[in-house]
């Protein structure tokens, strides 16, 4: 599913995460991941947002992750509710 | 729409009493009112407003949280709500105005300074920097061009014999030469037709490249006083120097080097007091050979600037806003005079008609 239209979820407050996700002309997906805990946690910040966007099925889209120290359970709302919002109509 | 965040309801700022309410709480914070915003945001605390940002085009600013609220987390609310009212809106290229001091708490929040004036403005932009990945674009178009190279950035609204007159004196004096045309669409002749007419114009002279100006020359993030009738009021001209003094910083910080420039034409401004200004503050920071006080740096190199009489028809100054003025006028038989034979030929088309009909109907100053 193609990503259609600039989207966020969440917020940069502390213990949150802002996506979003931004179109693409072509049909990859770029990652750009950040954290206030890169070192400790970056890796696996990645591994869900990847994740999330293959069972998603999205293609053609940049995907922001600003991180400030989100609990996963978090990351993935947050991740899921911006993927709902960049493929509706 | 209102939203709450710990108590405090978010509103977007229209009435008289809470705008007078954020301007007291901006200059508490030593920040003065930005000019031309279209967003303004506050949180209340009950009736006291204790947080309050702006989103200007794709820029944010006059960002400010009360004392009294102050590490709460009140500011992280405030950017958020605005970053993400500026996507919605499609802007993804997103930067932030605030003063050199309160850089690294912006920092924290995900951002990266683009260039600060020491104990003045900074520019900040959103996420991982965009201009590290401009800059290699740059150094890479560079690359098998000569070293002390020269610049001209200039808007061409529309392209005359001044401006030819210019880039030809320009690629006399240096091995290469970049002509770098104001990508911001803010002026009355689009970009798409500016960047042409330069291209047409310069096509016979070899040893130089146009290229688009870009998100960090004279844009709405690096100087967005340029395309605002400038009011004569000291505060306005205060923005004026503000933009004037981080747009040129970046050009001597960042740009200059990844295109290997030591070289900076400009012609002399004898209209639009704006541009006079610019390009004072531009002999003072490009030249600087003590670069302390501006904030780079002291291996970044002096660019020289090399700054040329106006090139003059009849003892009158050839300028875009007198082409501008004589179409205005309904005039063209004088605008032939001014312009070489390519804009002439496409101010004639067909594709110049509701352009004409549009320079006719405004008195923008672009």
């Amino acid at each position: 599913m193609r990503v259609l239209k600039s989207v966020t979820a969440g917020s940069l407050e502390s213990s949150d995460v802002l996506v979003t996700i931004m179109p693409l002309s072509e049909d990859r997906i770029e990652y750009d991941i950040e954290s206030i805990v890169i070192k400790q946690y970056g890796r696996r910040i990645r591994k869900v947002t990847e994740d999330m966007v293959e069972i998603a099925k999205i293609t053609g889209a940049r995907i922001h992750v600003q991180d400030r120290g989100a609990l996963e359970c978090t990351l993935r709302a947050r991740l899921e509710t911006a993927i709902e919002r960049s493929i509706a109509c | 729409m209102s939203e709450t965040f710990f108590g405090l309801e978010e509103r977007i700022l229209h009435t008289k009493d809470e705008l007078a309410q954020r301007e007291a709480l901006l200059t508490s914070r030593g920040l003065t009112v930005p000019e031309g915003e279209e967003l303004v945001l506050g949180l209340f605390d009950g009736e006291q407003l204790v947080a309050t940002g702006a989103l200007v085009r794709n820029v944010l600013q006059g960002i400010a949280v009360d004392m009294s609220h102050e590490g709460e987390g009140v500011a992280a609310a405030i950017v958020s709500s605005l970053i993400k009212r500026a996507v919605d809106r499609g802007i993804t290229q997103i930067f932030l105005y605030t003063v050199s001091e309160d850089i690294s708490r912006f920092e924290n929040l995900g951002f990266s300074k683009v260039a600060a004036v020491p104990k003045g403005a900074a520019l900040l932009e959103w996420g991982s920097a965009g201009i590290e990945s401009y800059l290699s674009s740059l150094k890479a178009l560079a690359e098998d061009k000569p070293d002390h190279a020269g610049a001209v950035v200039i808007n061409c609204n529309p392209f005359t014999l001044g401006h030819r007159a210019l880039i030809e004196y320009a690629s006399s004096h240096v091995p290469w030469l970049y002509v770098l045309v104001v990508e911001e669409d803010r002026s009355l002749f689009p970009f798409r037709v500016r960047y042409r007419l330069v291209q047409e114009g310069v096509a016979d002279l070899r040893n130089l490249t146009v290229m688009k100006g870009g998100p960090y020359i004279i844009s709405s993030a690096t100087f967005p006083t340029y395309f605002i009738r400038p009011d004569a009021n000291e505060a306005s001209q205060r923005a004026v120097r503000m933009h004037a003094s981080l747009d040129v910083s970046i050009f001597r910080m960042h740009i200059a080097p990844a295109l290997k420039v030591a070289n900076r034409f400009v012609g002399t401004e004898p209209y639009c007091p704006t541009t006079s200004v610019y390009n004072e503050i531009m002999k003072i920071i490009l030249q600087a050979r003590e670069t302390e006080a501006f904030g780079f740096d002291a291996k970044i190199p002096p660019v020289t600037v090399h700054e040329i009489p106006r090139f003059e028809i009849g003892g009158t100054p050839v300028s875009a806003s007198k082409v501008r003025d004589m179409i205005r006028e309904g005039n063209l038989s004088e605008v032939q005079k001014l312009v070489p034979k390519t804009t002439w030929d496409w101010l004639k088309s067909d594709e110049a008609v509701p352009v004409m009909e549009r320079i006719r109907q405004s008195d923008s100053r672009h």
